[in-house]
């Protein structure tokens, strides 16, 4: 199970001890899923919109072999009190115990049809619908990556982790207990009342009308109150969690500042709220419960009353009577159930309601039908007459035209907010131009797969993302069949290489994102290997902004002259020493191009740059007197 | 039922929960778990015993509706012996009874189970706070909330609900003796599915448990893909990588649909048998029930009972079984919680310790050796003298133990060897709180709780007045811009509020310290996050804060350290040169080199600003 995280102090996670070896004779028999491969198209696959119809729509055989399956259970179920009936009737009250015996003999094979039958209900049911969520798993998160980067952006991590988890997990519960149990269970409920009123219409009509409406009652009334009793107890458990976990996390201050006894009294009467809200619905459930068995001894008593009446009078057998008393009890389980299904059914089609605005979500950028591969590039960047918009109304840049040979290294210098990081993602096409347009070696994005250009693109962002893998699987991220030399290549160029001598695993050590094990400097070099080893065209970073340390600066320095070398490069430069190594500055405020030339151009001429170079002298010559 | 309710809703206010209740587990590890608890359970007893007493009522009363339900039939349906009526009435008073009573258990047992949930929760929370830093310093919050959460919950599980379901055993004897006297042969009929309802039941658990923990390390499987994905999306998309990220969530996701599709056979396989195992019993009671009847050597309403106490018992039969596996996940959790509860705090407080009142703030380090959890020496014999109202500037490089040191004072950590003396006594010879009382630490990084800042300010003192917060904040440089947010002080800020600046949270943090006005105050780096600017606007507070007490900066800043009356220059966890920043640029070429490194780190950050701001 994924990797071991070895946290020193106290262990957890992970499958309990005594469980693993069970759960690894289970897994025995899995098969090597290491070539499963399921094709991806950036255009979208279809328009149509997505709904629980057309969900199952596509599964109808498998779907009618189950209906078949639930209809001939629910009627082996419900065979016994009758059978019950019939040998009393005909075996015990005649005294033929021939008689009996065939029927207890039928009653048997009915049980173990029973039991057959609902085992392969279960099995072919639950298979249907793994497949089916499966199926849109894969969905779901192929469409998450055909989604530009604007959709990551905008959108909350949080939420977008809803869709492949809770709402699925939604689903789930829907398609497997969901939509059978309904079935089953209303099955169930026709079932015993067509027996009930054909073995004998009015005690059957006794029977409904007084088990319906009290359990229907009954079980309305405890389904309101419980919805807003566990609602008050999921956010009452959630404020101990967040007054514990705060309490942990400024622990230092709790300490320092002396509020131990205060904390300790303000998280006891939390704690309070979550028990009191508990109670509620504890009490609610000692209701409901020895309610509904109230009502089946009172019930059991009515038929009784009645029935034996009828006995007595010769209007009723009392097999049938018997059938009556045995069969009250399974009207309250469907009832029961019923109600709880409503809650499953209105979550199962909110999370329908979200994925399919999910899939109605188109990216905003989208390769054109006819894009055809880029061919390899020599790398020369074109920006002609480039307008852009995140938000109509509000430009972000204006009429930028600006054209980086193959083989230069720009800087972009200027505020934040100015629009550099803008024109780096509209290089790499994370955005299209408004208006006018952007080449490379003279053809336009638009024009061309995603694929073909960004496989020629190597992009270093700000923040370093490391995935959860070994090292030699973050490096070799843009070209998973990177030889050992080449990875080793690249670690040499970007100087990793004591980095790699110390880790516990070198190459194969296993790192992930929230790891600590990675200085953000080395994080930063991981980032530019990767980009090295990707052996790109065209270079985009965008410098990083956190404060490192000096050593690990001038390393990032050589790594970063390493990779622009024989490469165009775009470098977003938040530090002015950046840009004083590049070929050109380009300075940029307010959406436009305001200064471009060599550092010493712009510091001669008289312009932003010299103004920035001059602040940015004089902090560092008061530095050193 | 509403009567009912209104009267439950009364109790529950008026049920009183001790809140000053201090429970504790028995401390001695080689107990068994279960005796361990015992402390923690006792305090409950009386709830517990009322709960169990009168679910065996309630189970007695359950058990003999079938009884006089065929009793019933054959008195006066089959043999018309005596009139219907009256077993009716018993029929519905032991139904009625029986609802009542069981009301009154169920909510009692809850009670009483929430009651204990409170109890170690509480307690927990307790023993967290009361534990020492090095703790922190080797555990994850995240472990310790799954802790004081998870395993809580399965020890209260099995604490409170195990006796309750043994006490169904009583149930199930009950009706076995009441059978037995009907018709021996045909009760061991009757019940004889049962064992094999409870075999069946634990062999599907025994496979159904672990498969389930494959389940859900294996969603969690395609959840960490899926949150990389979205966090990592434009690296993916920077390197063309869709398809490959593509495959390997369906790699997941299939592994995640074989184990669901190996859980649902296992389901498949077991529970009908469970399910249908009764019915083949009540087939089986009517063969030899009828044989009985028709051979006139038993009446037929015994057939009835019989079907009926089949169906009641099934259920208890399958709660036996998980009575092994509540016991089996709650001592696990109890081993897990134990871990914490038996961790010692390794700052305690002497149990004659004095409190030191109205320190004049000297504050004398002496020889004083320290290395984490006994790890690597980290202060090497440190000795320093801060005189009373003095201000002493501490320089050093990243690890030289500057932070440590501040620690220490605070008595977050105690020395391995030396000693540290406030006003002359060792530290570890007064309270805690006097300690904590004397000495306040502003640190690089502070930590706001999602409260107001008002009540974030006045943290330390919450009786603190308004003026006085708002002349912390004025002192600290926060007033300003804390007036400037929509709801003033109001405003609830840290992780579940509004978000502010690095160097805003310093202001406040340094303000929260103001408030307690501690006769030594210790800035640990605290203005190393605020623009030089804005550091030099409350400088002229700073200065005013520190006159009339011991302060030490730890700084590298020109600015700051000019604002100490000299400076101790600190390398390998000692202290090498003292004297006047002047001086010490002069004679000691470390520390001159030592400033020089901070400071062009320092400026790099000022020239990144610098293009960012001046552009404008």
């Amino acid at each position: 199970m994924g990797g071991g995280d070895n946290v020193p102090g106290l262990q957890f996670g992970g499958i309990p001890e005594e469980l693993a070896a069970t759960a690894e004779k289970l897994t025995a028999s899995e098969p090597d899923w290491s070539g499963v491969h399921v094709p991806f198209h950036h255009p979208m696959p279809s328009t149509k919109r997505f709904s629980l119809r057309q969900l199952l729509g596509a599964h109808k055989p498998a779907l009618a072999l189950s209906l078949l399956l639930v209809v001939a259970e629910a009627a082996a179920k419900q065979a016994g009190p009758l059978l019950t009936k019939v040998g009393i009737d005909r075996g015990i009250a005649r005294g033929s115990m021939h008689t009996l015996l065939v029927i207890v003999v039928i009653y048997l094979i009915t049980v173990v049809l029973a039991a057959v039958i609902s085992g392969l209900r279960v099995s072919w049911t639950g298979i249907v619908g793994q497949r089916l969520l499966n199926d849109l798993r894969v969905r779901v998160f192929a469409h998450l990556q055909r989604l530009s980067l604007d959709y990551f952006t905008d959108e909350k991590a949080g939420r977008i982790m809803t869709r492949m988890t809770s709402d699925i997990e939604s689903l789930n519960q829907l398609l497997q207990d969901g939509l059978v149990n309904l079935l089953v269970q209303g099955l169930t409920m026709i079932f015993v009342t067509v027996v009930l009123l054909t073995l004998d219409v009015k005690l059957g009509l006794i029977t409904i009308f007084f088990v319906f409406p009290t359990m229907g009652a009954l079980t309305f009334w405890y389904r309101n109150r419980s919805d807003t009793g566990y609602d008050e107890v999921r956010s009452e458990i959630a404020n101990v969690l967040a007054d514990l976990s705060e309490n942990l996390a400024g622990i230092r201050v709790v300490t320092a500042t002396g509020r131990e006894r205060r904390n300790i009294w303000q998280h006891r009467s939390i704690v309070k709220r979550y028990r009191d809200a508990n109670l509620y619905t504890a009490q609610l459930n000692a209701v409901y419960g020895p309610g509904s068995q109230l009502i089946g001894g009172v019930g059991q008593a009515l038929i009784v009353l009645i029935g034996g009446y009828f006995v007595l009078h010769h209007q009723l057998s009392i097999g049938t009577l018997t059938a009556f008393v045995l069969y009250l009890g399974n009207f309250f389980a469907p009832i029961q159930q019923l109600v709880q299904l409503y809650g499953t059914y209105q979550q199962g089609q909110a999370a329908v309601r979200k994925l399919s605005d999910l899939f109605a979500t188109v990216p905003s950028v989208q390769e054109a039908p006819d894009a055809t591969d880029l061919p390899p590039i020599r790398g020369e960047i074109e920006l002609r007459g480039v307008d852009f918009a995140y938000s109509p109304g509000v430009p972000v840049l204006e009429d930028i035209s600006l054209l980086i040979p193959a083989g230069e290294t720009i800087a972009l210098v200027g505020p934040t907010g100015a629009g550099k990081s803008t024109i780096a993602k509209l290089v790499t096409r994370f955005y299209d131009p408004t208006a006018g347009e952007v080449l490379i070696d003279g053809r336009d994005l638009r024009g061309v797969t995603l694929e073909s250009l960004r496989r020629q693109l190597g992009v270093v962002p700000q923040e370093p993302f490391l995935f959860a893998g070994s090292l030699r699987d973050n490096l070799a991220f843009a070209k998973p069949e990177a030889s050992d030399d080449e990875v080793l290549a690249a670690i040499d160029a970007v100087g990793l290489d004591d980095l790699v001598s110390r880790l516990p695993d070198g190459l194969d050590t296993y790192i992930h994102e929230r790891g600590t094990s990675l200085s953000a400097g080395e994080r930063q070099l991981v980032a530019l290997g990767r980009a090295f080893l990707a052996q790109p065209r065209v270079v985009v970073l965008d410098e990083a902004t956190s404060n490192l340390d000096l050593r690990s600066e001038r390393r990032i320095e050589v790594a970063l002259d390493r990779l622009v070398q024989g490469r165009t490069a775009v470098l977003i430069a938040h530090r002015l020493s950046t840009a004083m190594r590049a070929d050109r500055v380009a300075v940029i405020d307010e959406g436009r191009l305001i200064e471009l030339g060599t550092h010493d151009e712009l510091v001669r001429s008289e312009g932003r740059y010299r103004d920035m170079f001059r602040t940015w002298e004089s902090s560092w010559s008061s530095a050193a007197s | 039922m509403a009567i009912t309710t209104e009267t439950a809703t009364a109790e529950v206010t008026a049920s009183p929960l001790d809140l000053t209740r201090r429970p504790r587990i028995h401390p001695d590890a080689s107990r068994s778990w279960l005796r361990r608890c015992l402390p923690v359970v006792m305090p409950h007893k009386k709830a517990f015993l009322g709960a169990f007493s009168s679910t065996l009522v309630g189970i007695v009363l359950q058990m003999l509706i079938p009884t006089a339900l065929m009793a019933g039939i054959d008195g006066a349906i089959v043999t018309h012996k005596h009139p219907l009526m009256p077993y009716i009435l018993i029929i519905v008073g032991l139904a009625v009874g029986q609802g009542v009573v069981t009301y009154f258990s169920r909510y009692l047992l809850f009670r009483a189970a929430y009651d204990l949930e409170f109890d170690l929760r509480t307690m927990m929370f307790e023993h967290l706070t009361r534990l020492s830093q090095s703790f922190y310093d080797r555990v994850q919050t995240g472990q310790l909330i799954s802790r004081a959460n998870s395993d809580i919950r399965a020890v209260q599980m099995f604490l409170a609900f195990a006796p309750n379901i043994s006490v169904r055993f009583v149930g199930f004897g009950v009706a076995f003796v009441i059978m037995l006297t009907i018709n021996v042969p045909l009760t061991f009929i009757a019940i004889g599915t049962l064992p094999l309802v409870y075999i069946t039941g634990a062999r599907m658990r025994f496979l159904m448990f672990p498969i389930s923990w494959v389940v859900q390390a294996r969603t969690a499987e395609v959840a960490t893909i899926v949150d990389e994905n979205v966090n990592g999306a434009r690296v993916i998309k920077s390197f063309a990588a869709e398809q490959r990220q593509v495959d390997s969530l369906a790699k997941a996701a299939k592994r995640l649909q074989w184990a669901s599709e190996k859980q649902i056979n296992i389901r498949a396989r077991y529970a009908p048998i469970i399910e249908n195992l009764p019915s083949a019993g009540l087939g089986l009671v009517l063969l030899v029930g009828g044989y009985f009847v028709i051979h006139h050597e038993m009446l037929l309403g015994r057939i009835v009972g019989f079907d009926l106490y089949v169906l009641m018992l099934q259920a208890p039969f399958q709660l036996f079984g998980m009575l092994t596996m509540l016991s089996q996940r709650a001592a696990a959790s109890a081993g897990r919680i134990f871990e914490i509860l038996d961790e010692e705090p390794h700052v305690t407080e002497h149990p004659d310790a004095v409190t030191l009142a109205d320190s004049q703030g000297d504050v004398v380090v002496d020889g004083a050796h320290f290395g984490y959890n006994g790890g690597a020496t980290v202060l090497d014999g440190l000795s320093l003298h801060l005189r009373p109202g003095e201000t002493v500037a501490l320089v050093g490089r990243t690890g030289s133990g500057k932070t440590t040191l501040s620690r220490l004072l605070t008595r977050a950590y105690d020395v391995d060897s030396g000693v540290i003396r406030l006003d002359g006594h060792d530290v570890r010879d007064l309270t805690l709180a006097s300690v904590r009382n004397t000495v306040g630490v502003v640190t690089d990084d502070p930590f706001l709780f999602s409260v107001s800042l008002h009540d974030n300010i006045a943290y330390g003192r919450p009786d603190a007045s308004y003026d006085e917060v708002v002349a912390a904040a004025t002192a600290a440089g926060a007033h300003d811009f804390i007036m400037a947010l929509p709801e003033g002080y109001d405003t609830v800020v840290g992780e579940r509020g509004y978000t502010l600046s690095g160097g805003q949270r310093q202001r406040i943090a340094i303000a929260r310290t103001l408030v307690s006005n501690p006769p030594v105050l210790i800035l640990d780096d605290a203005t190393s996050s605020i623009d030089v600017q804005v550091e030099l606007e409350i400088h002229h507070a700073l200065r005013t804060l520190m006159q009339g007490r011991t302060t030490l900066v730890i700084a590298h800043r020109p600015s700051t350290i000019g604002l100490a009356d000299r400076v101790a220059y600190m390398e390998g966890g000692r202290i090498v040169a003292e004297g006047r920043h002047t001086d010490l640029l002069e004679t000691e070429p470390r520390y001159a080199a030592t400033l020089a490194a901070a400071q062009a780190e320092d400026d790099r950050n000022a020239a990144a600003r610098a293009v960012a701001v001046t552009g404008r």
